[in-house]
């Protein structure tokens, strides 16, 4: 047997033939009653055992790898790199748009300090100045033919306004018509000083009698970059990053009419009309920055949730302005979030609230003391509420329930107003139709889209900006989650969104470059949506990932056994294997020594 | 058929003309020349600060300017007609009729609707039934889904969304009794539904995008009304029946989940479609409590929406919301008792049963009306009395010759009359809400006056339905049929002749881990096992696939009509689960839902004259309508073998350790000097028993004839045995020890 045949012979106990004749075959030179058994072998130890249990161990140690090969959870290749620094990039320089400027007088801009806001334009602006003296000035390449303005009225801003676009808009198609042109016009205004007017368009003219050249210079620049460049909003305004648009780039306006006790009375309203003539055109001018759809309800039994007092001098119940956070009731106002909106569409809220009978009128107060003129108050990114009261606050007292009351047409143009003006705000736009710089006070007019063009170029601008830092934060948190979880499945098409969202990202930065406005601000919109679906995927949601305790707990009850026994059989063998080495080797000296 | 109606005294009394609304009128002959004078000021909520700019001017004012004219316009045109009319009726008519037409007259086309009705009826068992019933409708407008008054805009864009052609879903808690509550009138037939949620939707697409639709739909509803609806996303869950469940099905999918737990949760949201919720009105008397105490709970949402055209989605939609509930009156016990009678009837009020009144009703509602039926047979010993004359039936002749006394005079009294059976016809007395208000609350109550016996009317075939066989592998689910009426079905005419069929369908769907043999299909007619071919005159079958589909039998019966009881059995096996696949609560068992047992012979109507006042009341006319008798069966609950949930760590563990220890040994065998150990064994003194053991194995092993050592096995044999004896001690010593302290 194989066992008996490694064992060291000894001299004292011969174990059979085989060890008896091995040991008179090993040597005649030393005699074998000198042979200690305790400290020297005439024979080499055996390799066998120690090559087995070595073997094994080897086995393990190799087949280790692949056993967390298989074990290893799906994990896509995430472009962590790009994420960073897409996110890094985003947070660190602003995204900037080149803005083209052009002033139609003889003068030239002086460079302001500009604010390196996001969204706002660049330092690579062109400046075109025309030189209009007598005919024949120096035309740049985007050319404004001199002497197409011919002499303007302009006591009519509006005339002035569509006069200026045929003049300046067909002559100019070199930037995609996004070109913003003041023009200074030296006439014989009404003599109280400069008049500064902005267009429905991208221009802008001031007016005046005997204009001073140095004053003109400031206030043309303060109109291009106040107003052109900042959509004339103040500090106090709704900052740009919360733009009420949804991931996929839709909006739901809902409307609703709240009658707080229609046992009082209460008042139907005819939207489908109001939809029709007045909010299609807004809808269409914004179309640019986002999808917006509009729907409407009627609700009853919906009082508000915070007090109101009456105050004899001013005649109406008073709610102040302390009191808004808990104007809106949520446990009775059932605005509902739409079914038609699916997914991340942005929903607004607009509410007209009719109070019942016992707090009309209800005015909201100042904290000045006066009465808000407007009688609402808006939430960004939420909506707004409006409080209307009906003409008489007296109740219907005939017998039997009251009838259902029509708002009349003039009401409703009233609300529409206001309600159109809490949507400017919510975009961050003013709602009033004066902006008072440091230079001057400048008039703008109105549109009857609601939004005017280089204000709607001020919120795509400010969209893609948001849209685009929206979707760096994203992924950079992404990257951040993924990279702390890392026994998180990672799904293919997690890897495909991200890289999806980084190319788009790409683009519209590119494009922004480069002032393309609306094909930016679609590809940011695509970035941002890209970024959220993959954030926001179901497999990531989910919390029972494959956690290493489960694979611990799964596998240890085999290898820790197991791997005890490999080990110390090893340890056991190669110590053997060093001692029998040693007595062989001694017993080798002795014998050397003694030939 | 006779039918008798009589308007009770109804309020027609003038009002006087409200005030503001004739203002109104003026203002929209004369528009407010204050567009310069309007001014707005806003301030917005940042930072908590409020910063009211100088009042200016508002931009979007410009708009006004521009397109009011065109407004204006318009209703000068319009004012013209208005106002010959507004004359006209100004003279002919009440001031608030003018009213009415005045805003009529600004309004175009049809408006939404809203009405709500109650129905109360006593049952025999001393219960009380309150059908309400709110009835929403929207004509037909190219605005649906978008602009809405009365109606919900939640529902309309649903409709829209998922082109929704038909739909229903109830939610029921406790189980309708229909041998007691009657299984034959529209209530049973349209409002008993089977426990936890049932749904059913007819859409409007290609047949291959129904399953979609569906699953979309079921995501929605369960979000709208907090239940789990989604459950029935599965497929699984659902099937497509095609002919035993509606008469014209379309493309419909259907779907229940027994074990739905129904509550508050749910009626919120439900009440939150109606435009006064319960605020106001016939709703306000749902005291949660009270109705949730009592023997069944339904509450039901049924919507039709005529899409006839796809791609023009201009559809109109209505939508019926039924809450049906059974309470039992708490009988003030002196009356019922005084006597020893225990079949005396409670007498009760609204305010007894929900503990709240009526205050007026929901002031958008065309119509609120409060019915209570009564059995006609009730009064039967009063034919005489009520054939004398017109005035007889109104209440207080009934009140004065037979057993129940009102505490109301009803407006209306409408008798149904059926010229087949005269059983089962019922007296509806109406009650109009509208002339109740805060001060004088509706609050209805009936009192019997001596005791009365009725029994409701009976489906033809009462179906109950039970599992045989015992143990976890495998069993039979049985239907049985038994006659309502097996005394009267001799006397009855139709009954006699001997070709008179019964027809009888059966719609069941099975989950799939209960494996059906359809096969193994058995008729018993009268207690006799009869062919199959002889009464089933149609069956369709569509087998479970595992983890796919569940398994669906559709089958229609004929019976002969002076069947006494008939059985289907079918046998099963009970398949097995993956782990993933048990719910939480595994060991109560599965649900199998409730069968549909239909009877399309058999149609439950009531038999009205179609006046003008039953025509606009929708509770009435849907009683009208022609449907099927339809019933449910109970749900079964059939257990099913459930593991151990931690089984699969310990089979991990178990299998580990077996192959570890294998592993170990292995190793050890190899690497096993045994000739060295023999020798240190050979050179002790000292050798545990063990070893010996061990030794003499090893050498039985090689075939060796084992070397005994020298010494004698006597000596040290007493030595080893006290050893043990202490070791054994010991253990026991810790073993009591460790018993003691641990508990």
């Amino acid at each position: 047997m194989a066992e008996i045949a490694e064992s060291p012979s000894t001299t004292e106990h011969p174990l059979g033939t085989v060890g008896a004749s091995r040991s008179k075959a090993s040597s005649s030179a030393l005699r074998e009653s000198d042979v200690d058994p305790k400290t020297m072998r005439t024979t080499t130890p055996g390799l066998k055992r120690l090559f087995l249990t070595f073997s094994v161990l080897l086995s393990f140690l190799l087949g280790f790898p692949f056993l967390w090969k298989t074990v290893e959870i799906y994990r896509s290749p995430l472009p962590f790199g790009d994420m960073d620094a897409l996110s890094k990039q985003i947070e660190s320089s602003p995204l900037q748009f080149p803005c083209h400027f052009q002033s139609v007088f003889m003068t030239k801009l002086t460079s302001q300090t500009l604010e390196r806001q996001c969204g706002s334009c660049g330092e690579n602006f062109t400046l075109s100045v025309v030189v209009d003296s007598d005919g024949n000035g120096l035309t740049p390449n985007c050319s404004y033919k001199c002497g197409a303005l011919g002499a303007l009225n302009l006591g009519d801003g509006e005339a002035v306004d569509e006069a200026l676009r045929s003049a300046l808009d067909e002559s100019c198609s070199d930037y995609g018509g996004k070109l913003y042109t003041v023009v200074v016009v030296n006439g014989d205004g009404a003599g109280e000083g400069p008049k500064a007017l902005v267009g429905k368009h991208r221009h802008g003219w001031i007016s005046g009698r005997e204009l001073d050249a140095e004053a003109m210079i400031g206030r043309m620049a303060e109109m291009f970059v106040k107003i052109f460049m900042n959509g004339g909003r103040e500090d106090g305004a709704i900052h740009g990053e919360f733009m009420p648009v949804g991931a996929d780039g839709r909006v739901v306006l809902s409307f609703s009419l709240l009658n707080a006790n229609p046992d009082d009375w209460f008042y139907d309203w005819d939207f489908q009309k109001l939809d029709d003539t007045l909010l299609n055109p807004v809808i269409e001018a914004l179309k640019p920055i986002a999808n917006i759809s509009v729907e409407s309800q009627v609700l009853y039994h919906t009082p508000k949730s915070s007090f109101s007092y009456w105050d004899e001098s001013l005649g109406s119940y008073i709610f102040s302005t302390k009191d808004l956070p808990f104007f809106v009731n949520s446990n009775e106002w059932h605005l509902d979030t739409s079914v038609a909106a699916g997914g991340r569409t942005k929903i607004l809220q607009f509410v007209v609230y009719v109070p019942s009978a016992n707090e009309c009128p209800l005015s909201l107060q100042l904290p000045s003391g006066e009465i808000s003129k407007t009688n609402g108050f808006i939430s960004p990114m939420w909506g707004g509420v409006m409080v209307w009261n009906p003409q008489s606050c007296i109740k219907y007292s005939g017998s039997g329930p009251p009838a259902r009351l029509l708002m009349h047409p003039d009401d409703l143009h009233r609300i529409f107003e206001v309600l159109m003006g809490q949507l400017r705000q919510l975009f961050g736009l003013k709602s009033d139709s004066i902006y008072v710089g440091a230079a001057g006070a400048y008039k703008l007019l109105p549109s009857e889209k609601g939004f005017t063009e280089w204000e709607l170029d001020v919120l795509s601008r400010q969209h893609t900006c948001f849209n685009l830092h929206s979707s760096g934060t994203t992924l950079g948190s992404l990257s951040r989650l993924v990279q702390s979880l890392p026994r998180m499945i990672i799904k293919d098409e997690i890897g495909k969104q991200v890289k999806f969202s980084l190319e788009a990202a790409q683009l519209a930065q590119t494009n922004a470059s480069v002032g393309l406005y609306e094909a930016s601000a679609a590809s940011s919109r695509q970035a941002r949506s890209l970024a959220e679906d993959a954030f926001f995927h179901p497999s990531i949601m989910s919390v029972s990932y494959f956690s290493f305790e489960h694979c611990f707990a799964v596998y240890s009850p085999f290898f820790l056994p197991v791997s005890l026994h490999v080990l110390l059989a090893a340890l056991r063998e190669w110590r053997r294997y060093k001692q029998e080495k040693a007595k062989y080797v001694r017993w080798k000296v002795k014998q050397v020594k003694a030939a | 058929m006779t039918i008798q109606i009589r308007k009770g005294k109804r309020a027609t009394e003038p009002q006087c003309l409200g005030s503001q609304r004739s203002l109104n009128s003026e203002d929209l002959l004369f528009p407010n020349q204050t567009g310069d004078s309007k001014a707005a000021v806003y301030f917005q909520l940042s930072n908590g600060r409020f910063r009211p700019p100088p009042a200016h001017r508002l931009i979007a004012h410009h708009i006004v300017d521009t397109i009011a004219p065109i407004f204006f316009r318009v209703s000068r045109t319009m004012w013209l007609p208005l106002r010959l009319t507004l004359l006209l009726l100004f003279l002919l008519l009440s001031p608030r009729a003018l009213l009415r037409s005045g805003s009529a007259a600004v309004v175009s086309g049809e408006e939404e609707e809203f009405h709500e009705e109650l129905l109360l009826k006593p049952l025999p068992d001393r219960k009380v039934l309150a059908h309400f019933h709110f009835h929403s409708i929207a004509p037909p407008s190219k605005s649906n889904g978008r602009h809405h008054h009365l109606f919900p805009k939640a529902i309309s864009q649903l409709v829209q969304k998922f082109r929704v052609k038909e739909m229903e879903l109830s939610f029921t808690q406790g189980r309708w009794n229909y041998e007691r509550w009657g299984g034959f009138d529209p209530i049973s037939s349209n409002n008993a539904k089977p426990p936890g949620v049932e749904l059913w939707a007819v859409f409007d697409v290609p047949e291959d995008q129904v399953d979609a639709y569906w699953k979309n739909l079921t995501n929605s509803l369960s979000g709208l009304f907090c239940a789990s609806i989604n459950f029935l996303e599965s497929s699984t869950m659902y099937s497509a029946p095609k002919w035993s469940f509606r008469i014209t099905p379309g493309r419909l999918r259907y779907g229940t989940l027994p074990r739905e737990a129904v509550c508050t949760e749910n009626l919120t949201p439900w009440l939150k479609l109606l435009p006064c919720r319960d605020k106001a009105g016939l709703a306000a008397l749902l005291d949660r409590p009270s109705i949730y105490k009592g023997f069944y709970h339904s509450q039901r949402l049924y919507l039709t929406s005529n899409a006839s055209v796809p791609a023009e989605t201009v559809s109109g939609i209505s939508l019926e919301q039924t809450l049906t509930v059974v309470l039992q009156p708490n009988s003030p016990s002196s009356s019922s008792i005084h006597s020893g009678e225990s079949n005396f009837q409670p007498s009760w009020s609204l305010s007894s049963i929900f503990g709240r009144k009526i205050s007026g009703k929901c002031v958008l509602a065309q119509s609120s009306i409060v019915y209570l039926q009564l059995e006609k047979s009730i009064f039967s010993e009063q034919k005489d009395n009520m054939d004398n004359g017109p005035n007889s039936l109104a209440s207080e002749g009934f009140a004065g010759g037979s057993g129940f006394e009102m505490s109301l005079d009803p407006d209306i009294v409408i008798e149904e009359e059926n010229q087949s059976q005269h059983k089962g016809s019922s007296v509806l007395y109406g009650f109009w809400v509208e002339k109740y208000n805060e001060s004088q609350p509706f609050d209805l109550g009936l009192k019997w006056k001596y005791p009365v016996f009725w029994s409701s009317r009976q489906a033809p075939l009462h179906a109950s339905r039970f599992l045989m066989g015992s143990g976890n592998e495998r069993g039979a689910i049985a239907i049985l049929f038994k006659s309502a009426n097996s005394a009267d079905s001799s006397s009855g005419s139709r009954h006699v002749s001997d070709g008179c069929e019964l027809q009888v369908d059966v719609f069941q769907v099975v989950p799939w881990y209960i494996k059906v043999y359809y096969h193994s299909l058995q008729i018993f007619v009268d207690d006799e096992a009869k062919p199959i071919g002889d009464f089933v005159h149609k069956i369709q079958v569509s087998p479970s696939k595992d983890k796919t589909s569940p398994g669906m039998m559709e089958m229609l019966l004929k019976l002969p009509c002076d069947v006494r009881s008939a059985a289907l059995t079918l046998e099963f096996d009970k398949g097995f689960l993956h782990i993933d696949e048990y719910p939480p609560d595994a060991n109560q068992g599965y649900d199998i839902p409730s069968a549909v047992i239909s009877f399309p012979s058999f149609h439950s109507v009531m038999h009205l004259l179609s006046n003008d006042s039953i025509r606009k009341s929708p509770l009435l006319s849907r009683f009208q309508e022609k449907n099927r008798v339809q019933s449910y069966t109970e749900v079964l609950l059939v257990p099913l073998t459930t593991p151990d949930f931690s089984m699969p760590y310990n089979v991990i563990t178990i299998t580990c350790t077996v192959f570890a220890l294998f592993f170990g040994s292995l190793l050890n065998v190899l690497r096993r000097r045994v000739g060295e150990e023999e020798r240190y064994l050979k050179a002790g003194k000292k050798k545990g028993w063990l070893r010996v053991l061990l030794s003499r194995l090893l050498a039985k092993l090689r075939g060796k004839p084992m070397e005994e050592p020298d010494q004698p096995s006597s000596e040290s044999a007493p030595l080893i045995g006290k050893k043990l004896v202490l070791k054994v001690i010991l253990v026991a010593v810790l073993a009591v020890a460790w018993q003691f302290y641990s508990t």
